[in-house]
């Protein structure tokens, strides 16, 4: 489904931008190559709340049901907020710390970079690069991104071979791999290689590589996605080229195949100064929680994703209907997702039906612009919780854990990277599982408190987006031979 | 009757040579080897390289700088959290690097703990554990940060402001670069500035019940008390 939506937001893009791979080399190469991102494509139906729902009679005063059956949503993109400086991270990580990335970058001064991903707009890597490649730049390391272009039949293999490389089911043929490398010819053909070190994201233009042999540099290929169980023929193809790469990324450790070259541990990131996650003000806070009719002065329990069945919104109303036995807390399931998928409404649905009259379970369909109702909501909630059956990292456990918050999360995909069980958060197996540890944490705050002190400092420590430019310094320097790793043994 | 003259209060003495405080950056690369039970992880410990014993043993000190419960190495916490072999989580957990001054005699009792453990309990050596054990090695960079000690008011003001990372990097990386069971901070105030007490006093800050920034405070302490001292 992830997938849906993204494929929708890039061809909608692309229509908007025909030769996106042109006019990213037309831009001036001194510093970093960053495009403004075309507004996001509205849907079509314009995004709001479920449909009225009716609540049994309740004590809940009545501004809250209110704002329950119609929340005040905002439909209009609000402009994009200017991307912060590398100072503006000194008061999150100290001084020394930044101090410690400047050094690095120091040494880098003048190197040139070029990433390259498949689309500028929409899904997480074009997130993070929008704020990675700025900060490259001020640090005097001019960075450009290339996105490559390609008619429909070129995404429709790519994105067959998403599924596959996922383990889904595919038909690799002679055509598929000929559409397939003749688009990445094309791309080829039309970038130029100058840089000093090449970063391609992702499977879509890994037949880059064949540039290679003829200009200078390292290359390395960042995988964003989980290859623990692909479909082996797709790998097959795939692999020869990957090998040609000096190095990998992969996101977690248990998302890797066996390489003949070296592979590195870059964790997906956040940044901290985000609509997202930035640090908000109670009256903020609470203007959302009066938009919503959410009660401050009761528990809330939020689970923040999109309206996906892999997701488990309804073990989640499950879950909490065995804790409200014994205490009377919130429920919010915000997510997005259900407006332009039919899936997505389709969950939907059924997550309204298994929340029923209850007044407390509060159902928001957010569209995308909505990172400071988001942020606002994480903020507002005594327990966060992801209970996944499937998940790529878990970047919503991130946040939770970020914002100081107790995670309660299914032990799947990259989440227990994130959650060190009764340290950093709790991992759970079933709805019996999460029902028990929101209660807990609910009824033992002191305990609930630690573990969002320690969550805050995990995330700290590895997932914020200061943490990963450091990780991209260091690397530049081993694969340039500035920095000969001494392993300390 | 006269009195003493008020006499400004004096500096400590100068060091010999200067402390230079750096950081070590890492970047953690993902080994070939995975165990998906004990027996893998025993065949694991003995043939993994040694940066990634190193790893999962000093350099998960630091990860986890933090958090002053659980277990105090990666392979104690797998034990516990993914094998449910609690009886071999805590002798792991038990085992203290700093009385380690060679990789391959960690390794070697790593293995000797596991082993011995198998064999009382030959049962745990194959059954699955609910995730698998990812060995992983890390690439150090060492990073020079701006501050500099030439007496002790100096190396107080250090160690108040450089990142955590320094700490680890003087105080627990250090043993195995030194081949001693020492430190950075201790062997410059025994052999600088003849402070050997207090250099042994810092050397007996628990590092596993602390997190690093208390770790830090402890330091400091010791280091304002000889300031006072002097």
């Amino acid at each position: 489904m992830a997938m849906k939506d993204k494929d929708l937001e890039r061809k909608t893009a692309d229509k908007e931008k025909p030769d996106v791979g042109e006019y990213k080399q037309n831009q001036p190469a001194k510093t970093a190559v960053v495009e403004e991102a075309p507004p996001r494509p509205v849907p079509s139906v314009p995004p709001s709340g479920p449909a009225e729902r009716r609540f049994r009679q309740t004590d809940l005063p009545a501004h809250f049901i209110e704002r329950r059956k119609h929340p005040r949503i905002n439909t209009e993109q609000p402009p994009a907020p200017a991307p912060p400086c590398f100072e503006d991270y000194a008061p999150i990580i100290g001084k020394p710390e930044l101090d410690e990335i400047r050094f690095l970058a120091r040494h880098l001064r003048g190197k040139t970079v070029k990433m390259v991903n498949s689309t500028a707009v929409g899904g997480g890597v074009a997130e993070i690069l929008n704020r990675l490649i700025p900060l490259m730049s001020e640090l005097e390391i001019p960075t450009r991104w290339d996105v490559i272009t390609g008619g429909n039949d070129f995404y429709e293999v790519t994105k067959g071979f998403h599924n596959a490389l996922h383990g889904g089911e595919f038909n690799l043929t002679r055509q598929i791999k000929d559409i397939f490398m003749s688009y990445n010819e094309q791309n080829r053909q039309r970038m130029e290689f100058t840089e000093d070190l090449f970063v391609i994201h992702d499977p879509q233009p890994v037949g880059l590589i064949r540039s290679k042999s003829e200009k200078r540099g390292r290359w390395i290929w960042r995988c964003h996605i989980d290859l623990s169980n692909p479909h082996q023929g797709v790998w097959d193809f795939l692999k020869p080229m990957v090998e040609q790469y000096d190095a990998a990324i992969f996101s977690a450790p248990a998302f890797t195949r066996q390489l003949s070259i070296p592979q590195y541990l870059f964790y997906p990131c956040i940044d901290p100064l985000s609509e997202k996650n930035k640090e908000l003000s109670d009256s903020q806070i609470q203007q959302v929680c009066d938009d919503f009719g959410i009660d401050r002065s009761r528990p809330i329990v939020t689970q923040v994703s999109r309206f996906d069945r892999l997701k488990d919104p309804v073990g989640v109303i499950e879950a909490y209907k065995l804790v409200k036995k014994y205490v009377d807390c919130q429920l919010v399931l915000a997510g997005g997702g259900a407006t332009d998928d039919p899936e997505g409404a389709v969950v939907l649905q059924e997550v309204m039906d298994a929340a029923g009259d209850d007044p407390d379970v509060i159902i928001l369909n957010l569209p995308p612009w909505s990172a400071l109702e988001i942020n606002a909501l994480q903020r507002a909630s005594n327990v966060i919780v992801q209970k996944s059956l499937k998940e790529g990292f878990g970047l919503t456990v991130t946040e939770g854990l970020w914002k100081q918050k107790p995670v309660v999360a299914g032990a799947v995909g990259g989440i227990p990277t994130q959650i060190i069980h009764k340290l950093t958060g709790v991992l759970v197996h079933s709805v019996e599982g999460c029902a028990y540890q929101i209660r807990y944490l609910l009824t033992h705050p002191e305990f609930a408190a630690q573990l969002g002190r320690n969550g805050r400092e995990h995330a700290k420590e590895n997932f914020l987006i200061t943490v990963n430019l450091k990780r991209w310094l260091l690397l530049f320097q081993i694969l340039l031979g500035m920095a000969k790793p001494n392993t300390t043994v | 009757m006269a009195t003493a003259p008020q006499l400004p209060p004096t500096r400590s003495r100068w060091a010999r040579a200067p402390f230079y405080f750096n950081s070590g950056a890492h970047l953690l690369r993902i080994g070939r080897e995975k165990a998906n039970n004990l027996q893998e992880l025993l065949e694991a410990i003995r043939t993994c390289s040694e940066t990634s014993i190193f790893q999962h043993t000093f350099q998960t000190l630091e990860e986890h700088h933090f958090i002053r419960e659980g277990f105090s190495n990666d392979f104690s916490h797998w034990a516990f959290s993914s094998c449910n072999e609690v009886g071999l989580a805590e002798r792991l957990a038990a085992l203290d690097v700093r009385e380690f001054t060679s990789i391959a005699a960690l390794r070697e009792r790593l293995a000797g703990i596991i082993e011995t453990y198998l064999e009382k309990n030959p049962r745990a050596a194959t059954r699955q554990a609910m995730e698998p054990f990812y060995l992983m090695a890390s690439d150090l960079v060492v990073v020079p940060t701006p501050y500099v000690a030439r007496n002790l008011e100096e190396f107080a003001d250090g160690l108040r402001k450089v990142s955590i990372h320094v700490i680890y990097y003087h105080f627990i990386d250090a043993r195995l670069r030194l081949k001693l069971n020492n430190n950075d901070f201790s062997v410059w105030l025994e052999k600088e500035l003849d402070l050997g007490q207090a250099a042994d006093r810092l050397n007996q800050i628990d590092i596993y019940t602390s997190t690093l920034d208390g770790v830090r405070r402890s330091i400091l302490k010791i280091i304002e008390a000889e300031i006072n001292r002097n």
